[in-house]
């Protein structure tokens, strides 16, 4: 060991003044930063989006300081949906905090009751900005009381997607655009039963957004006070004959033997794609989202429909799911107004045209769709149109516009449950009943804790 | 029964004369502290204290107040309610199941790995010819990561077209929802569990082996005892306190499995594998349910404390020698 510091010995004044030198260099250089910097407005914008997502908000945001000298947007990818979520309520009221953050769907009335953000309304009104030209369905979901809470960015939908390879070789007749239960059910048993069980008809991921939309398909509430919409919801209702007759659909398929599990979370999106694209599977129902990296593997034999409706019932609609992006009300007005001033450049109807092309999430802008960029894509694969379609043609209404209740991840944790439990077997009733009542409980310690209900 | 061999007898022998423990303890009572010492003491115990007291006794006593609150959407204690947090959880049917599937996990991952690395050790002990490749490939899971190799058995556990149902379908067996169907998801995180345990516990268990002298194996041929006689009278008693070693570690790190949950199962299905620890990140970090986590996490430690303390009374009365 001795020996060890010798060696170094002679030449430790030499590193002394390296360092010295060193750190003379980088003051500089962080003196001349700052000092550029400081011409500008710095306006921090946290997001969780990856891979096709970051990189399209980083050409974004490049763009903008371009197109701009009044402000300086840094974006900052901060991991997953329910992290950040935790750091804003650990950060607001501190330097670390951003002016603009994007958020989930189901946090939008933890966001609203937090009281750390100023309400986009505010601005759309000084500034008279046209919400019009805003898909309604996604103004709907982070509006409370008909005031925008939070800019919507980027929207998915659940869909259903069926391999039309699959189909054309067993000489099966594809479900329409607008399928209801029994039109999959149709085609999931032809499958199973023409293909001798090779292939497996249909499948449905554990996922409790794809139950909710179901439901909100049937135009059935799950909670209280419409969704939660009109009041602080005290109550859920999983057990609904619209919840129950979605679930029996699924064991139907069960029982007849053409359905297939692959459980829940991210394993089971996977799985079921990889299924899906090898041609073991016929139809799943996941995020429109998936879109884009289905047809790359399957160009035109990728089918896409609508969310399934009940038989004999028009479709209600179903919510638009996604996150939205949020202004901080901890920050001067001048670092809100750029907040403000980058989210409308994120949802003009150009940028929201690359948004869909490039990541599959769905346009938000009406007028996105006249874009070269989108007409091109859409004439080329008119497939990549259909969950936009799903979106536009939507009416929005307190069923298909979300639940409004803070803490819906353990609703979903209780459903999922349940799906779980009856796609192995259990009784529909009483698997769904369990989450109701477990879920009741955690709602009203909550509402409880929070001081509302 | 081992005092058949003078060698060990020696050993214990060697063991139970006074050790160098007798001597520090006369060294502490000659030494006395002084005033001046006192404060050297502060001086030195003091950043350690600090240190400790912020990053370990803070937390722990904040948890402990957290549990005995309702917090809100924040994660701010906000209502009091007593031992309420602690009555709800004990009396619910769904968090005895995650104690119960946590006991089956730990000891079924103990168990395993245990046997199967002493197994392996035994075999890669032998002297046959390339051997060392063996030996090495025995290791080998101490390099692979757990996101590595959960993403590696997930790919084979595929329901449709992964390796072990494509083998069943070609020797006409039923096919199995490894990781959908609620008991076959448990024996699968426990295989891929011991998988990822063997290496390290393999490695172990034949350094052991390796140490055992060999005296004592000759003199046993020489009276004619027989192999198993030799590995259940001499191997075994001679690695025991690597046996408890592995033991303890084994159940430790099986206690504390997350990555491997969160990446194959999550939990599911049907809360099967959802264990205590895995829980508790859940109902915090997911759910936001800062009251519920805490209140887990006070009687998680409390059950590892119960278990740490069984372990050390009654496995390290059975070293043997």
């Amino acid at each position: 060991m001795t020996k060890l510091i010798s060696i170094f010995k002679p030449h430790w004044r030499w590193g002394l003044g390296l360092l010295a030198l060193l750190a003379i260099i980088g003051g500089f250089a962080y003196g001349n930063q700052a000092h550029a910097e400081s011409k500008r407005i710095k306006v921090v914008f946290w997001h969780e989006m990856k891979g096709p997502g970051q990189k399209q908000i980083d050409a974004y945001v490049k763009a903008f300081n371009k197109k701009q000298s009044k402000y300086e947007v840094v974006a900052e990818f901060e991991g997953g949906y329910n992290g950040v979520i935790q750091k804003i309520m650990n950060t607001h009221g501190t330097a670390a905090s951003p002016a603009l953050f994007q958020s989930m769907d189901i946090s939008t009335s933890q966001m609203y009751h937090s009281g750390f953000t100023t309400p986009v309304q505010k601005f759309v009104d000084r500034d008279h900005y046209d919400l019009d030209q805003l898909v309604p369905g996604a103004r709907a979901i982070y509006s409370r009381n008909g005031k925008l809470l939070s800019m919507p960015f980027n929207s998915s939908q659940t869909a259903l997607y069926y391999n039309k390879a699959v189909l054309k070789k067993y000489g099966i007749t594809p479900p329409p655009v607008d399928p209801t239960y029994s039109d999959i059910t149709r085609v999931a048993k032809q499958i199973h039963d023409k293909s001798h069980g090779q292939v497996k008809g249909m499948t449905m991921e554990a996922y409790s957004w794809l139950f909710e939309q179901l439901v909100a398909n049937a135009g059935v509430p799950l909670a209280n006070h419409n969704n939660g919409h009109t009041g602080d919801a005290t109550k859920v209702d999983f057990t609904s004959p619209a919840a129950i007759k979605a679930m029996q659909w699924v064991k139907e398929n069960i029982d007849y033997g053409d359905f297939i599990n692959f459980g829940s979370g991210g394993n089971a999106s996977a799985n079921e794609a990889a299924s899906f694209l090898s041609g073991h599977l016929g139809i799943f129902m996941q995020s429109s989202a998936k879109t884009g990296q289905l047809y790359k593997v399957l160009k035109n034999n990728l089918g896409v429909t609508y969310f399934p409706r009940p038989d004999g019932k028009k479709a209600n609609g179903i919510a638009v799911g996604g996150a939205s992006l949020w202004i901080s009300n901890d920050k001067p007005a001048a670092v809100q107004n750029g907040a403000w001033e980058f989210s409308k450049f994120l949802v003009n109807a150009k940028n929201q045209a690359t948004w869909q092309a490039k990541t599959g999430y769905l346009a938000v802008n009406k007028h996105a769709k006249d874009e070269p960029l989108l007409k091109q894509l859409f004439k080329k694969s008119p497939v990549l149109e259909v969950s936009g379609n799903q979106m536009l043609r939507t009416t929005p209404n307190d069923t298909n516009s979300g639940i409004f209740i803070d803490g819906l991840v353990p609703a979903r944790t209780s459903i999922q449950n349940a799906m779980q439990q009856i796609f192995a077997g259990q009784d529909i009733y009483k698997s769904l009943k369990a989450a109701e009542n477990s879920y009741n409980k955690v709602l009203e310690s909550n509402n409880r804790a929070n001081g509302r209900g | 029964m081992i005092n058949s061999f003078p060698s060990v007898k020696r050993r214990r022998q060697t063991n139970q004369a006074p050790g160098p423990k007798e001597e520090v303890r006369a060294n502490v009572k000659n030494f006395e502290l002084q005033k001046n010492d006192k404060y050297y003491a502060w001086l030195f115990l003091g950043p350690s204290f600090l240190v400790l007291g912020i990053f370990v006794f803070y937390p722990m006593l904040r948890t402990l107040y957290l549990s005995l609150f309702l917090t809100d959407s924040f994660g701010r204690p906000t209502v009091f309610v007593g031992l309420q947090n602690y009555l709800n959880l004990l009396t619910s049917k769904v968090y005895m199941a995650s104690i119960q599937a946590t006991g089956v996990y730990v000891i079924g991952v103990t168990a395993f790995t245990i046997i199967c690395g002493l197994l392996l050790a035994a075999v890669a002990n032998q002297k046959i010819r390339g051997i060392e490749f063996f030996r090495t490939i025995f290791t080998a899971t101490m390099g692979v990561s757990v996101s590595v190799s959960a993403i590696f058995w997930l790919f084979m556990f595929n329901p449709s077209i992964g390796v072990l149902n494509q083998i069943a379908l070609f020797l006409h067996l039923p096919t199995v929802n490894w990781l959908t169907n609620p008991h076959w998801a448990m024996v699968s995180v426990i295989t891929t569990s011991v998988w990822m345990h063997l290496g390290f516990t393999f490695l172990i268990f034949f350094g052991a082996l390796q140490s055992v002298p060999k005296t004592l194996y000759d003199a046993a041929d020489v009276s004619g005892a027989s192999s198993r006689y030799q590995f259940f009278h001499i191997t075994l008693p001679m690695i025991s306190p690597t046996f408890f070693f592995v033991a303890v570690i084994t159940m430790i790190s099986s206690f504390k499995s997350f990555g491997l949950i969160d990446l194959m199962t999550a939990g599911g299905p049907t809360n099967a594998t959802n264990l205590l620890v895995y829980r508790i990140y859940k109902d915090a970090f997911v759910d936001g349910n800062y009251a519920v986590a805490s209140t887990e996490s006070i009687v998680l430690a409390i059950i590892i404390a119960i278990i740490t303390f069984i372990q050390f009374k009654l496995l390290a009365k059975r070293v043997n020698y």
